[in-house]
């Protein structure tokens, strides 16, 4: 295995440590003193009427929606821009980059496409 | 690998986290003493010399203070949540350079994980998982305040992901590689010139300020918003847990800090003092305190800009990222793909992106005063 791999590995050991360990140190260390106005939800003072747990804008839906496809179009193009213009064996041939250069112009102008029929439904609107 | 080697790694991961955890607690003094210089206040005085105490004293109030835990909450999630924020925020670092790299056995690497081929991919898929954090934070609180802030957070943090990816894919093309170390080194051998930022300097105000979007800072802050939500996500949040919360917002524009010299500004690169040729003795402490003289700048550039442009409103907030950010970003990558494909030099692409920022200004402006813009037509 390479080494970066137990690098990292390690770090995240690490770091969960901390984490973890200051969680637990002021859970043993703190006081802990329950009245009921404390357990209350903090509202300025009001007291809380109904759920906090209730429907929400359907907007949010739709910008996390749209959030996946344009996020997957962006993985679907860092392979591209990593091998497209270097010159050893793992980029794209010589020969095939016009070809390359012409799909993904297709395919930025298929992007588009869709990002203009989104702003023409609203979607970035937010009333 | 020999005791040796495991030392040199130990030691390089220990050092960073370490010395960002104490940078973060002195960065909120800064912040403290800056906002109180930009408001014509003090600022905190009290604990030793000029304050300098105050971060020391606030962490043993952190451990010491009561730990709340409202009676209505998700326990489990309510405990993940600031844990999330934390540990995401400090490994993502992992594959962050802070020095003149080096990848042989046996020489202080000056990165935690060297040679991770998709360094660019690691950093932005661990960064982005803080959104788990947001959301846990503010479901698990039961809280209509925490609700609001945790719902509207991770709204801004999703939609602003996506021009912060796209912003480097231009020096991805031009790098022909993710390693951030490859990245960094490429720059550095062209010297002064050779920096990213004079061909893509809208890249690197497009990734700037969606970093900053992404980190929750003002004036992206819409999840805290103390006016309208207290303290949004973290309104039900004390003492060690909120602490959690902050520590993992300054960790992410440390990083922050890091990345975007690492990629725009040549790293620890500087004309005369630092180049590819100085090997003087010593001179690896002072490609470091380059590097770490152009963290410390754009953070406090981050910290000016706090008290200097106003809070978006939300619909700004989301126009900005959707109808403004994204499309610049995809031009800027055409860009690029058109001067790499057609060979064009590119001393060109300076003034290029200044014209795509240029016609993008007057596109706004005219389409706001006809007002009948795109958005109106929709």
């Amino acid at each position: 295995m390479d080494i970066s791999v137990y690098a990292i590995l390690l770090y995240a050991g690490m770091v969960a440590g901390f984490v973890v360990v200051n969680l637990a140190l002021t859970h043993l260390l703190s006081p802990n003193k329950r009245t009921a106005v404390k357990q209350m939800p903090y509202e300025s003072g009001m007291d809380p009427v109904g759920d906090a747990r209730q429907p929400f804008d359907v907007k949010f839906y739709i910008v996390a929606i749209l959030f996946l496809v344009f996020d997957v179009e962006l993985l679907f193009l860092y392979p591209w821009a990593v091998s497209a213009y270097i010159d050893d064996a793992s980029g794209v041939p010589a020969g095939l980059r016009d070809t390359v250069f012409g799909v993904m112009l297709v395919f930025m102008a298929t992007l588009a496409i869709a990002y203009v029929y989104a702003w023409r439904k609203g979607v970035f609107k937010w009333r | 690998m020999t005791l040796n080697d495991w030392i040199i790694l130990l030691l390089a991961m220990a050092i960073p986290m370490h010395v960002i955890l104490g940078a973060c607690a002195y960065l909120i003094l800064l912040e403290r003493k800056l906002s109180a210089w930009m408001q014509d206040r003090v600022g905190p005085n009290r604990a030793g010399p000029m304050g300098l105490l105050q971060p020391l004293a606030d962490g043993i109030k952190f451990i010491l203070k009561e730990e709340m835990m409202p009676g209505h909450i998700n326990k489990f999630l309510y405990v993940l949540a600031p844990g999330i924020t934390c540990f995401t925020a400090l490994f993502a670092f992992a594959v962050v350079p802070y020095g003149p790299t080096s990848s042989e056995p046996g020489v202080f690497p000056f990165i935690i994980a060297p040679n991770v081929d998709l360094g660019l991919l690691f950093l932005f898929a661990v960064g982005s998982l803080n959104v788990y954090g947001i959301i846990l934070g503010g479901w698990a609180s039961n809280n209509k305040y925490s609700a609001l802030g945790a719902l509207r957070a991770s709204a801004q943090v999703v939609s602003y992901e996506i021009p912060l990816g796209m912003s480097v894919l231009g020096v991805i093309l031009l790098a022909g590689s993710m390693n951030i170390e490859t990245i960094m080194n490429q720059q550095i051998e062209h010297g002064f010139m050779g920096w990213n930022i004079w061909y893509q300097p809208l890249a690197a105000l497009l990734f700037f300020t969606a970093a900053m979007a992404e980190s929750n800072r003002l004036p992206f802050d819409l999840a805290e918003c103390e006016q309208e939500l207290v303290g949004g996500f973290h309104t039900e949040y004390s003492s060690m847990k909120f602490a959690m919360f902050a520590l993992g917002e300054y960790v992410h524009i440390t990083t922050l800090g890091f990345v975007l010299s690492c990629l725009y500004f040549g790293g620890w690169h500087f004309p005369w003092i630092a180049t590819a040729e100085s090997a003087y003795p010593g001179a690896w402490a002072v490609k470091v305190l380059v590097l770490l003289t152009k963290v410390f700048a754009v953070l406090v550039l981050i910290q000016l800009l706090r008290w200097t442009i106003p809070r978006f409103r939300f619909d700004q907030l989301m126009g900005l990222a959707w109808k403004v950010m994204i499309p610049l970003a995809t031009v800027n990558v055409l860009m690029v793909m058109c001067f790499k494909q057609f060979g064009w030099d590119p001393m060109w692409m300076l003034p290029g992106s200044l014209a795509i920022f240029i016609c993008a200004g007057v596109v706004g402006v005219q389409s706001a005063r006809s007002g009948r813009s795109l958005a109106a037509a929709a």
